[in-house]
């Protein structure tokens, strides 16, 4: 299952924190400050796996060779223009299709905010929860086709329409910013 | 700025919050709180809104570290609100800020039980998505049968969620799987079935198939058919992880599925689907079977040379780390396999991307033998040793004794490799690198002086620890410190120790390089420049150099770098051995001494005196260890030196034997460290028994009489006639080899006709061993008056023969263990190594030792990690349906249950209510911090709320509620 969903921007500033485990508001920071600092290390041409950061490696030390296991160990992330989204979940998740799923994510935000940039998923956090809460439901995933996804938000917000922070998306999002990754699905 | 926000008045505050944030820079911290007292205000009005605007912009911050648990109650009032926009910021307040402990979540069972019944899908999503977040056994059971209603839902986005939600009440309450799983199956198996909800479905079965494969394998054929049938590739991953659990329990699947696995695999685009079908047929052990299928072994070939093209061919990173990944599987069990894919893996291991490396070492370390091991390390210590590393060191990591040194560093200069090594990166490698040496007691090492010489050079390239301390100030937790570099360090050179102690062959090289680090001239060449790191290595270094002083090259000049003043700060831990060294170097400086030169005296002598200075140094240490260590040797080399200056010619006696034979005796083995609980307690060790009963009062007696026979020899008595009753600490390697039949204890009770006889033998053998006290006249007998009491209230028939004693056989296992030392022949070993193994008896069963440990703290839950779910209540849940009395009865508990916690729902509320009063009259809540005021820049907020967006705000609310 996927343990929890983060999103941040280059300069380590949440942009969504999304813990499927209940965790107390300070080991959330610590934990969000070192997987930033992980993926801050990282350039751009690296994998799209982390290693686990000191707070979850003490747990999952070797369960993750002996077969699934109720403890996180993988941790993928991708970064598109200004933001990193992470997903840290256990074993049975499999990792290239958390890149895909990181992809849907991403791709389901940017119809809902046409052209999507940082600002955007600032000022409508709240959308952005709900995407993720059409997707993913307590850590397992409910839906990766994005066009139910749009249309259940859609859905919760009735006729709001298209909503737009910032007229000049100078950030936009870029899709599929990294090579290779169209032939997964 | 033309601006279209969402037309609600809470947005258009979060926005002023957002903008306010972004115009404080600096102070934001003050800002943040100004907002969250104003918050605290607002939250408070009956304005449902202005409520809801709050929350929003307490969530907001909740992100930023701030904590809202305090608000949990008006939390509660959020969700509750009519219109469906309010309703869903108090929903996702309640998932970022609730946790199972929440008290208000007695009250909030009504209301999620009122929304999972409410006629608007969005309405009936939010209890169905929040749920998971915050689920309490009591909570579940009481939503558990509006939820089960839902699984039967028109709209599949209701069916979909509602399966997943279920799974995680089941988490806390496995009860509700029992009731479910029924429906589930359904939905399951239903061809009709909207495929989003048979995907959720197999996610759910996925997450619960590990726990209880055998509750899943009569679904196999239904699994089989969506995997062939559905050409939906997550599905597809999904099913194949669920088979990989199934297949080790039913082979006969194995067979099944080999065709479409590699049909998959044979012709899918997708790399994510073709990585899991390698995974899958790796994990599921369909590679393992016996029954040599020939089609196997082309799915093995098969999956590896994928995985090579893997490697190889894509330029993609993330592929090349998923391929290693499933190599580091496979390694365990098929290791020939991978090791054909040696090549590739070894250029990994100098891959830019760290994740990758650390793969690859893993996976190096899984697969080298004894004839890649050098090959592989060499590569690995010279990767450190050229990486520039993280602060600008000078290059002193040159190891002065390899020739070729200078030249090898031009033709590595790829760009690969100048990368700046993160520190944490390079402990990993240290650590991987005595993993891979030390492997099974050192049986891939081929040539014990080339590693002697790579333990040197890894000391130089300890990383620096800069960056730890960064870790630690942030992180003041104990238990991250054990893995910083010092500990690395301090593993280095207990290697240094063990090679000196079990390789007898390479002892001298061994004990040679141990100098060459105690050194304090080489300190600046051999350890990393400018910290202490190394000081982990100088404390099992130092006892080598004590233990073996007689290989030393110069004792008198690693004496002097022992007692260097700088050492006097070393940790305690690493002085205490430093302080038994020194002794032992002393007494080895003072033989070589006796043949040397005529001026040895005043050398000596001069010595002694800097010795002595050094120990009084430590005399007074805050160690308690490393202050009687010192006062100890500190007197006995007073009373040498004294005598080295009163003395005549030869070297005083005190010097010349006494001390010395505190150090000579038995040479110390490698013990193992589960040995000594091993022994077996005999039988008839009595330890919580006295005695006898009265003896105070008898010791009473005869104390008083003693005294006034004043026996001058009563203290010499005690200390010197043999004490008969007292457990005699026999070495273990003179016990004779039993001949008489074992008991299955391994105890021995010798007839008494050979008691005397063994006796004797004793007294012959122990004569002139220092260690024990030779009996002053044998057939005296004379004993003190305690001794005549035990004697006499025991009875005669106690002696030391009789007490049992173990055979421990130490001699024989020493001599040679079988299989430990590296046997097979190989064409370039320069020298065949006896390497002595961990002395022990009985069987070897650390690891079931461990195993124990390991489920003892796994089943009460202490190394549980962060973020965890606990899906263990899950494993003594049964599916089969065949307890239906048992349900009936748990729901006739159920009722009961539901009754209490309504009381207790009453009671909180009313505590609650009283508490909300409290804070209403006094105005500061928990915190303290809030002053009650700001009313004004509120106001403003509102007026300017007010001023950008009037029509809109109608619009959105008049559309919220229908959602």
């Amino acid at each position: 299952m996927i343990n929890a969903v983060l999103v941040f921007n280059n300069t380590g500033q949440p942009r969504l924190t999304k813990f499927y485990t209940q965790l107390d508001t300070q080991t959330q920071q610590s934990l969000i400050a070192q997987i930033y600092r992980l993926v801050a290390q990282r350039p751009a041409s690296a994998c799209n796996f982390l290693p686990l950061p000191p707070l979850l490696s003490r747990g999952a030390s070797s369960s993750a060779a002996h077969g699934p296991s109720d403890a996180p160990t993988q941790i993928t992330y991708r970064t598109y223009a200004t933001l990193s989204f992470i997903m840290i979940s256990t074993s049975t998740e499999s990792p290239l299709a958390l890149i895909d799923l990181i992809q849907v994510f991403v791709e389901a935000l940017d119809r809902m905010f046409e052209n999507v940039c940082e600002l955007d998923l600032i000022f409508g956090y709240e959308t952005m929860h709900a995407v993720l809460g059409e997707m993913i439901v307590g850590g397992v995933v409910v839906e990766t086709n994005i066009e139910k996804i749009v249309a259940g938000v859609r859905s919760q917000e009735g006729s709001l329409g298209k909503r737009k922070a910032v007229q000049a998306a100078s950030t936009s999002l870029g899709r599929g910013a990294l090579p290779g990754l169209g032939g997964w699905r | 700025m033309s601006v279209q926000f969402l037309p609600n008045l809470f947005e258009k505050s979060l926005y002023d919050l957002i903008k306010g944030l972004r115009t404080h820079k600096g102070g934001e911290d003050e800002f943040i709180q100004a907002c969250l007292r104003e918050c605290k205000v607002e939250i408070k009005t009956q304005d449902m809104d202005k409520k809801a605007t709050a929350l929003l912009k307490l969530i907001y911050l909740e992100m930023f570290g701030y904590d809202m648990s305090w608000a949990s109650f008006h939390v509660l009032e959020v969700m509750s609100s009519a219109k469906y926009l309010p309703k869903r910021v108090g929903y996702l307040g309640a998932v970022q800020s609730f946790r199972p402990d929440t008290e208000v979540l007695m009250l909030a069972t009504n209301l999620l039980k009122k929304d999972i019944a409410s006629a608007s899908i969005p309405n009936m999503s939010l209890p169905l998505i929040t749920l998971p977040h915050f689920s309490t056994p009591s909570l579940a059971m009481s939503v558990l049968s509006d939820i089960l209603s839902r699984l039967s839902h028109s709209n599949p986005v209701v069916r979909k969620k509602t399966i997943v939600c279920l799974y995680r009440l089941a988490l806390v309450y496995p009860e509700a799987l029992k009731l479910g799983w029924p429906k589930i199956k359904d939905r399951l198996m239903d061809d009709e079935e909207d495929s989003s909800v048979t995907s959720a479905a197999i996610n759910v079965v996925c997450e619960l198939g590990w726990r209880r494969p055998h509750d899943f394998l009569p679904l196999a054929p239904r699994f089989f058919e969506l995997l062939v049938d559905s050409g939906n590739n997550w599905m597809a991953i999904k099913i194949i992880k669920l088979f990989a659990t199934l297949t080790p329990l039913e082979p006969r699947l194995t067979r099944k599925l080999l065709r479409p696995l590699t049909n998959i695999i044979q012709t899918t685009s997708a790399m994510s689907l073709l990585y899991e079908c390698i995974n899958g047929i790796i994990q599921g052990g369909i590679l393992d079977g016996e029954d040599g299928l020939q089609e196997r072994d082309e799915v093995a070939s098969l999956c590896v040379g994928k995985l090579r093209g893997m490697i190889v061919m894509d330029a993609d990173p993330n592929l090349k780390y998923v391929a290693l990944l499933a190599l580091n599987r496979i390694v365990t069990t098929h290791p020939e396999l991978v090791a054909m894919q040696q090549d590739v893996i070894m250029d990994c291991l100098d891959d830019a991307d760290i994740s990758i490396r650390l793969q690859a070492l893993d996976l190096a370390a899984g697969m080298v033998a004894s004839d890649t091991l050098q090959s592989v390390v060499n590569r690995l210590v010279d990767q450190l040793r050229l990486a520039p590393s993280s602060t600008s060191r000078p290059s002193s990591s040159h190891n002065p004794e390899d020739p070729d040194d200078d030249k090898r560093i031009p033709d590595q200069g790829s760009p690969a490799i100048s990368a700046v090594l993160p520190s944490d990166y390079r402990i990993g490698v240290l650590h991987r690198v005595l993993d891979m040496c030390s492997h099974n007691n050192y049986s891939e090492i081929v040539d014990f002086e080339w590693y002697v010489g790579i333990l040197v050079q890894l000391v130089g390239l300890l990383p620096p620890s800069e960056s730890e301390d960064h870790w630690m100030q942030s992180h003041p937790d104990p238990e991250a410190t054990t893995h910083s570099g010092t500990d690395v360090a301090f593993r280095i050179g207990s290697e240094i120790r063990n090679l000196a102690v079990r390789v007898r062959g390479v002892r001298l090289e061994t004990t040679r390089a141990a100098e060459s680090l105690i050194l304090i001239d080489n300190r600046s060449t051999l350890f990393p420049a400018g910290s202490n790191l190394g000081d982990g290595v100088l404390g099992p270094v130092a006892w080598v150099v004590g233990e073996f002083a007689d290989y030393l090259s110069s004792p008198s000049r690693c004496l002097q770098s022992l007692i260097d003043m700088s050492h006097v700060t070393l940790p305690a831990r690493t002085l205490s051995l430093f302080l038994q060294a020194i002794p032992k170097v002393l007494v080895q400086v003072s033989r070589d001494g006796q043949q040397g030169a005529p001026s040895w005296r005043s050398e000596i002598s001069l010595l002694l005196a800097r010795v002595v200075e050094f120990l009084d140094a430590l005399a007074a240490h805050p160690d308690l260890d490393v202050q009687e260590r010192a006062i100890e040797f500190l007197e006995i080399l007073r009373l040498a030196a004294e005598a080295m200056q009163s003395g005549g010619e030869d070297m005083p006696f005190l010097l010349a034997s006494v001390i010395p034979s505190l150090f000579t005796g038995l040479e110390l083995n490698p013990v193992a460290s589960t040995a000594q609980k091993k022994v077996v307690l005999p039988d008839s060790l009595r330890l919580d028994e006295a005695f006898n009963d009265n003896l105070p009062t008898l010791l009473h007696d005869r104390d008083n009489k003693s005294l006034e026979s004043s026996d001058p020899h009563i203290l010499q008595d005690f200390y010197y006639v043999p004490d008969r009753t007292l457990l005699s600490h026999k070495p273990s390697h003179d016990v004779t080899p039993v001949d008489a039949p074992l008991n299955p204890s391994y105890q021995n009770f010798p007839d008494v006709g050979d008691v005397e006889r063994r006796r004797v033998e004793r007294r012959e053998r122990f004569r002139d061993d220092p260690f024990y006290i030779a009996p002053s006249d044998a057939s005296s007998g004379g004993s003190t008056p305690f001794h005549e009491i035990l004697n006499t209230s025991n009875g005669d028939g106690l002696d030391i023969d009789s007490i049992p004693i173990v055979d421990l056989k130490l001699g024989d296992e020493a001599s040679g263990p079988p299989g430990q030392a590296p046997r097979r022949d190989r064409r370039s070993r320069p020298r065949k190594m006896e390497v002595a193994g961990d002395e022990t008896f009985g069987a070897e069963e650390s690891s079931g030792g461990d195993a124990t440990f390991g489920t003892a703290g796994r089943s009460t839950g202490q190394n549980r990690s962060l973020l965890q779910v606990d899906s263990s209540g899950l494993g003594q849940l049964s599916f089969t349906g065949n307890d239906r009395a048992q349900s009936q009865l748990s729901a006739d508990e159920g009722e009961t249950e539901m009754i209490k916690a309504m009381q207790r729902v009453e009671e909180v509320r009313l505590r609650m209510q009283r508490a909300s009063e409290r804070i209403e009259l006094d105005g500061t809540p928990a915190e303290g911090t809030l002053v009650k005021k700001k009313k004004k820049k509120k106001k403003d907020g509102a007026e300017s709320a007010g001023k950008s967006g009037p029509k809109k705000k109608k619009k959105g609310s008049a559309t919220s509620p229908t959602g």
